[in-house]
């Protein structure tokens, strides 16, 4: 009687600590549920599309600054291209110049020539004028002191002496004129 | 003054808890049920709660949110099963979630008890997981899931008397039975362990104080090393659960 | 009759104790294999980071998958103690 008393309270003794219980179960069923779902539905893809996001966008800045650095560069090429011509040019319009410079001094030096050696022909010629003038003066000043000379030695009547006298006089007079 | 003797109780008294509603009904709330039921509010709070304005340039909270998907989805995921495999993150990631939240009530303050060291949870988590990895076995593969795993190939044909059997217990049973046991067998050691020497340090605080610092210091190491520990396990839940699903996608190579 | 309860009574004490003592055995017996068992692929998991750090990562995956594996036999021992002991 007894011993059936204790074997019936043995087996009426505490569950295992391991034995699931099935209140512990249903709420663990019902917040895994809950969480997976609102996680799966809201937040999991909200996370990946954000991180999905910066990726393209991080792609597209390194493709635009990628291109970006090409047209820099083939224009850098351009720019040191132009620059090239432009220097090129610069020295060709250097050089006309210069030559063109020589071309006026020459013209310049020649006209110069030019110009003194006409100045000395007309010089030269205003010299032979001058002196054909002179020498035209002189000669009429002579024909003219001449009749002036016989008109005193006609008046006179001078002696001989005084006569060569006179000529020379006339003559030094009119040879230091 | 009397020493005292140093009483543990029973592992019976650490683990199971008295209804705190609904009582001796089958649908009862007890503190683990109230515990899961918290850690899916925080959770829910957190990540759903977080994620509703997601900015291109990541600031300090959505870092963390970024960085627990990209580890479940590049850590476990990608690695183990596959970069094809990215439908499997939001289950993967919920699960380690779960699991992780409900492991760290073990170290915190005046709650101390991980919901996870209850059978219930542990196992109705794999449980779940094997009727998931049979059912996507059976829809890749077909029959030849059960036949790859039952006669491996290049295997003598004696040694199938050996191994047929041995993968019929170990894919039968073996499976979920030790993904459930080891995280339910961690949670209790450390919540037996923790215990013990809470109890020790208050035991020894009231007859010799000097020497309660001993199992107070280990108290504290012992409880770094549970955060440690409920971290990892929910990692191996999840790299298991990972590693499953990938056997039932792929004929084993 | 109270001669009966009491060995009844001395036999349910005897089986407890013997009970708890087989429970501590099998745990522990249960222990020793995986607890080699570990040890030895994390061993060979360091031996491998450290002659090839940059597969440190593949390789601690599967150190994690290789011990999650041992440890199977040790929660065998686990559930067998509380078995055991009820």
């Amino acid at each position: 009687m007894h011993l059936a008393v204790l074997l019936a309270a043995e087996s009426v003794k505490a569950k295992n600590p391991i034995v699931p219980e099935t209140k512990e179960i249903i709420w663990a069923v019902v917040s895994f549920v809950i969480v997976f779902g609102l996680l799966a539905w809201k937040a999991w893809p909200a996370i990946k599309k954000a991180i999905a996001d910066r990726e393209a966008h991080i792609r597209t800045d390194l493709e635009r600054a990628e291109s970006a650095k090409d047209e820099a560069e083939s224009s850098l090429v351009e720019y040191q291209r132009q620059l090239a011509e432009a220097r090129n040019e610069a020295g060709k319009i250097i050089e006309e110049a210069r030559l063109a410079a020589d071309q006026v001094r020459k013209d310049l030096i020649a006209r110069a020539e030019a110009d003194a050696t006409e100045l000395r022909g007309r010089a030269q010629d205003d010299i032979r004028l001058a002196t054909e003038r002179a020498l035209a003066d002189l000669q009429s000043r002579v024909a003219e002191l001449s009749i002036e000379l016989a008109e005193k030695v006609v008046e006179r009547n001078l002696d001989h002496d005084t006569q060569i006298a006179l000529i020379e006089s006339y003559i030094n007079q009119v040879g230091s004129r | 003054m009397s020493l005292g003797v140093f009483v543990f109780p029973p592992i019976d008294e650490l683990f199971r808890w008295k209804d705190i509603a609904f009582k001796g009904q089958f649908y009862a709330i007890n503190k683990t049920s109230l515990l899961v039921m918290i850690s899916s509010v925080l959770i829910l709070a957190i990540f759903v709660g977080g994620s509703r304005r997601m900015k291109l340039v990541p600031k300090g909270f959505q870092n963390v949110l970024e960085m627990t998907y990209e580890f479940v989805d590049r850590g476990i995921t990608r690695d183990v099963i596959g970069n094809d495999a990215t439908r499997f993150t939001p289950f993967l990631g919920s699960l380690f979630l779960f699991i992780l939240f409900l492991n760290f009530w073990e170290v915190i303050p005046f709650i101390q008890f991980p919901p996870t060291s209850r059978f219930a949870i542990p196992l109705f988590l794999a449980l779940m997981v094997y009727v998931l990895y049979w059912f996507l076995g059976f829809k890749h593969q077909g029959i030849k899931y059960l036949t790859g795993h039952l006669f491996p190939a290049g295997v003598p044909l004696a040694l199938y008397i050996l191994v047929t059997p041995i993968e019929l217990v170990q894919i039968l049973l073996v499976r979920p039975f030790s993904l459930a046991v080891r995280l339910l067998a961690n949670m209790m050691a450390g919540h037996i362990l923790l215990t013990a020497l809470a109890l020790l340090t208050a035991y020894t605080l009231k007859n010799a104080p000097i020497i309660a610092l001993g199992p107070f210091a280990l108290n504290i190491g012992v409880t770094a090393f549970e955060i440690l520990v409920g971290f990892l396990q929910a990692y191996i839940f999840t790299l298991l659960t990972a590693v499953y699903i990938a056997d039932s996608l792929h004929a084993e190579h | 009759m109270h001669d009966l309860v009491i060995a009844a009574q001395q036999a349910g004490e005897l089986k407890a104790g013997l009970q708890s003592i087989g429970a501590g055995i099998v745990y522990g017996a249960a222990a020793i294999g995986p607890g080699i068992g570990i040890g030895i692929v994390v061993g060979n998991a360091i031996t491998a980071m450290a002659r090839q750090p940059e597969m440190a990562g593949p390789v601690r995956t599967t150190m994690f998958l290789g011990i999650a594996f041992t440890e199977a036999l040790a929660l065998f021992g686990f559930v067998l103690f509380f078995l055991a002991k009820s």
